[in-house]
C-alpha cells in the first residue's frame, strides 16, 4: 500500500487522540518498517490492518466505524493532492464515475505499481447509484468512509449501505449510494 | 485553604510533572528520529527516482535515434523496393538504386559499370555519382575504380566487398578511405557492378545488413527483368512456330483434299468416261448419218444432171431410200443427248474444280443445300445402284456461316465414308433441324456402325480402318479442324450394324450479315 495511506493515517490518529497514542500504536505494534513512513514509499497492507486492529482495541470501537471515520477523513486530504482536473467535479456521482477514469489514470501516472479498486457499476437513477466494489484489500468500510468525505465536500447530503458485503458472508461487496 | 496551599493545588494541577516531561520528550524524541529516517528516506527514494529519470531519458534517447535511424532504414528498403518493382527498364533501375545507396550510405562518390567476358564496356563509365550533386558527366575516379573491382574474376559475389583503399591517396573534398561494391548478372556473361566510395573507415555491421537487403531486392529485380526479356524472346518464337502451325494446318487440309480427290479419281474418271464414251459412240452413228445425207445429195444432184428437174416422187424416193425422216429425228436425239452428256461431264469438272481450289478461308453466309449437292455430285460415284440417297435439304434451310470450299471437303469425306460403310447398300439420309441460332445438319447411314471405341478415336489424325491404299486416316481429323474453326460442334451418333449419324452443328447467317 502507497505510503501517503500511512501518513494519512498517522496524522487522522494525532488530530484525534495525539501523537502520544500514535507513538503509542507504533511501539506496540512493532512494525518491520518502525513507522516510518514517507509518502513516495510503499508498504505492505498488513501493517495498516495492524494498526487499525489496536485502534480497534484501546477505543473499544468497530473495525467497520475506524475504516469509516478514517476514509471520511481522508477524503479531503487527498483530494487537496489530486491533480487541477480533479477539482472540476461538483457531484458524488459524476465524481464516483470519473474515479477510474479519471482520478485512477492519474494516480497510476504518479504510481505506477499502485494496486487500486475497480467499481463496476450496477444500477444508477437521479438519486441512486449502485456499484460492485471491487479490491483484494476488501476496504468496503473505507471506501464508505471516503464516500461520505465526498458529499461533505460538494455539499449533498448522501445515505451510504452495503445491500451486500464480503465482511457479512456475501459473494460480493455493492455499495449503495442514495442522494436525500 | 491557606493562599500557599491554594496555589500549590493549581500548580499540582497545570504544571507537569518531571515524569510527564520525560514521557513527553520520549515520545517526540521518537517522533522526531522516525521524521528523519523518514527523510532520509524519501531523499534516497528521490535520488533513485531521479538516476531512474536519467537513466529512462537516456534510453529513450537511445530508441529515437534508433527508430529515426530504423525509420531511414525502412524508407530506404521501400524506395529501393519500389523501384525494383517498378517497370522501370534494368538500366534506370540500377541508376536510381545507385542514387538511393549512396544517400543511405552518406558515400561520397558511386559507380555502376557492366562488364562483358571480363571488360567493362557500359553502364555509367563515363558518369559518376556524388552525394552532393547525384549524377553527372565525366569520372575523373574510372581507373581506381576498375583496377579495384575483379572484373576479370567474372564471379558473382554473393555480398557486398568492403575493402580499404587509403593507401591509394584518392582526394576530392575528403581522403576517400573506403570502397564498398557488389555485383550481379546481367545475362550471358555480362556483369553489373555498383561501388561506393566513403570517407570513414569502415562500415557499420548493421548499415552492412541493410545493405544486403536492398542488394537481394535488386538481384530479384534483376533476375525478374532478365526472366520478362527471355519470355518477350520466348513469345515471338512461340507466335512464329504458331504462324508456321497454321500454314501447315492449311497445307495438309489442302494435301488431304487432293489426296481424298486422288481416291475419288477412279470413280470420277468413271462418271466421265461414260459420257464421254456415249458421246463417242453417238459420233459414230451421226457420221454415218453424215454419209447417209451425203448419198442422198449425190443421188439428187445425179437426178437433176440428168433430166434437168426433179420430181417429188424422185425426191420422196430417195428420202425413203435413205431414211431422212429416221436420221432427222435420231440426230435432234443424239445432238440432245451429246450436249446433256457434256453438261454432265462440265458439271463435273466444275465441281472438281471448285473444291481442289484451295481458296481463301474467309466465313461466309452461304447454302448449305448448294455445299451438300455439290460434295454429292463429287462423291456421286461412290454409290452404288444399291444405295438410295435422300438429300432432304431445301431451299428453306437457313444460311449458315461457313466455306463452302472448305465444308464442301468435310461432306465429300463423310459421304465417302458413309459409301464406305455401307458396302452391301443402303440409305445415305441428309436432313436439318435448327435450334435457337443454329443449324443442325444430321448426315445418317445405314451402314455398318462403329464400336464406342472407334468413335473415340475418330478424329485422331491416321486413325483408319480402312484398308492401307484405301484411306490417308487423315480427313475426318482434317474435317474436325475445319469445323472447329467454323465454330461448329460434332456428336456422333453409332450402333454396331445399325449405322452412324453425324450431327454437325453450324452459326446461322443472321439477316444483317445476309444483306
Amino acid at each position: 500500500m502507497k505510503g501517503i495511506v500511512f501518513v494519512k493515517f498517522g496524522e487522522f490518529i494525532e488530530e484525534l487522540w495525539g501523537d502520544e497514542f500514535w507513538d503509542e500504536l507504533l511501539e506496540e505494534a512493532d512494525l518491520p518498517s518502525g513507522g516510518i513512513y514517507t509518502a513516495v514509499a510503499t508498504y505492505d497492507d498488513e501493517e495498516l490492518f495492524t494498526l487499525i486492529g489496536l485502534v480497534v482495541e484501546k477505543k473499544n470501537i468497530s473495525s467497520k466505524d475506524a475504516q469509516f471515520a478514517f476514509g471520511q477523513w481522508v477524503f479531503k486530504e487527498l483530494y487537496s493532492l489530486a491533480p487541477g482536473g480533479a477539482h472540476d467535479f461538483k457531484d458524488v456521482f459524476e465524481f464516483l464515475h470519473a474515479v477510474q477514469n479519471f482520478i485512477h489514470v492519474e494516480v497510476k501516472k504518479l504510481n505506477p505499481d499502485a494496486l487500486l479498486p475497480e467499481f463496476e457499476f450496477l444500477s444508477e437513477t437521479a438519486n441512486e447509484l449502485t456499484f460492485n466494489y471491487q479490491s483484494p484489500r476488501k476496504l468496503c468500510f473505507f471506501c464508505e468512509g471516503i464516500i461520505r468525505g465526498l458529499a461533505e465536500h460538494t455539499g449533498q447530503e448522501v445515505v451510504v449501505s452495503q445491500p451486500e458485503c464480503e465482511h457479512e458472508g456475501d459473494q460480493r461487496c455493492v455499495i449503495k449510494v442514495e442522494k436525500v | 485553604m491557606s493562599q500557599d496551599n491554594a496555589s500549590e493545588a493549581v500548580t499540582a494541577e497545570t504544571q507537569p510533572t518531571l515524569e510527564d516531561l520525560t514521557k513527553r520528550l520520549g515520545v517526540l524524541e521518537r517522533k522526531i528520529a522516525r521524521e528523519k529516517k523518514a527523510r532520509n528516506m524519501a531523499e534516497n527514494q528521490l535520488e533513485q527516482y531521479s538516476l531512474e529519470i536519467y537513466e529512462t531519458n537516456l534510453s529513450l534517447k537511445r530508441a529515437l535515434e534508433s527508430a529515426t535511424q530504423k525509420q531511414a532504414e525502412l524508407e530506404y528498403l521501400g524506395l529501393s523496393s519500389s523501384y525494383v518493382a517498378s517497370e522501370l527498364p534494368l538500366n534506370v533501375m540500377v541508376d536510381k538504386i545507385v542514387d538511393l545507396t549512396g544517400g543511405f550510405s552518406s558515400a561520397s562518390h558511386g559507380f555502376y559499370i557492366i562488364s562483358d567476358k571480363g571488360k567493362a564496356v557500359g553502364g555509367k563509365l563515363k558518369q559518376m555519382w556524388s552525394l552532393a550533386e547525384g549524377w553527372q558527366e565525366g569520372n575523373p575516379f574510372e581507373e581506381d575504380v576498375l583496377s579495384v573491382l575483379p572484373l576479370g574474376e567474372a564471379t558473382l559475389l554473393d555480398t557486398w566487398t568492403v575493402q580499404s583503399i587509403k593507401e591509394r591517396n584518392i582526394t576530392t573534398d575528403q581522403p576517400i578511405q573506403t570502397i564498398f561494391y557488389t555485383n550481379f548478372t546481367l545475362g550471358g556473361e555480362r556483369i553489373g557492378w555498383m561501388a561506393f566510395f566513403c570517407t570513414e573507415e569502415a562500415i557499420s555491421e548493421e548499415l552492412l545488413s541493410v545493405l544486403e537487403t536492398a542488394r537481394e531486392h535488386l538481384l530479384n529485380g534483376t533476375r525478374r527483368r532478365l526472366a520478362d526479356m527471355r519470355i518477350l524472346k520466348r513469345n515471338v518464337q512461340l507466335q512464329d512456330s504458331l504462324n508456321n502451325l497454321e500454314k501447315a494446318r492449311k497445307q495438309l487440309i489442302q494435301s488431304e483434299k487432293m489426296a481424298s480427290l486422288g481416291q475419288l479419281a477412279a470413280g470420277v474418271a468413271h462418271e466421265i468416261n461414260n459420257p464421254v464414251g456415249f458421246i463417242r459412240s453417238n459420233m459414230e452413228v451421226l457420221k454415218e448419218y453424215l454419209t447417209d445425207i451425203k448419198s442422198f445429195h449425190a443421188e439428187l444432184s445425179q437426178n437433176v444432171k440428168e433430166n434437168d428437174t426433179l420430181t417429188l416422187s424422185a425426191f420422196e424416193e430417195a428420202c425413203k431410200k435413205s431414211d431422212l425422216d429416221y436420221i432427222e429425228d435420231d440426230s435432234t436425239d443424239i445432238l440432245k443427248s451429246n450436249i446433256e452428256g457434256l453438261d454432265r461431264v462440265k458439271d463435273i469438272v466444275d465441281n472438281l474444280k471448285g473444291f481442289s481450289h484451295s481458296g481463301d478461308e474467309a466465313l461466309v453466309p452461304m447454302s448449305l443445300p448448294d455445299c451438300v449437292t455439290g460434295a454429292l455430285k463429287i462423291v456421286a460415284n461412290s454409290f452404288k445402284y444399291e444405295h438410295t440417297i435422300d438429300n432432304q435439304l431445301s431451299e428453306s434451310c437457313p444460311r449458315i456461316i461457313g466455306n463452302t470450299g472448305q465444308l464442301q471437303q468435310v461432306f465429300v469425306n463423310l459421304f465417302v465414308n458413309a459409301a464406305y460403310a455401307m458396302e452391301g447398300g443402303g440409305e445415305l439420309s441428309i436432313s436439318h433441324t435448327e435450334e435457337n441460332d443454329r443449324v443442325i445438319l444430321h448426315v445418317k447411314d445405314t451402314g455398318s456402325g462403329m464400336d464406342e471405341k472407334t468413335v473415340k478415336q475418330l478424329f485422331t489424325p491416321f486413325f483408319t480402318t480402312k484398308p492401307v491404299g484405301v484411306g490417308t486416316g487423315l480427313g475426318l481429323s482434317v474435317s474436325y479442324a475445319i469445323l472447329e474453326a467454323h465454330d461448329a460442334q460434332v456428336v456422333v451418333d453409332s450402333e454396331v450394324g445399325v449405322g452412324t449419324t453425324f450431327n454437325i452443328n453450324f452459326p446461322m447467317s443472321t439477316a444483317t450479315e445476309d444483306s
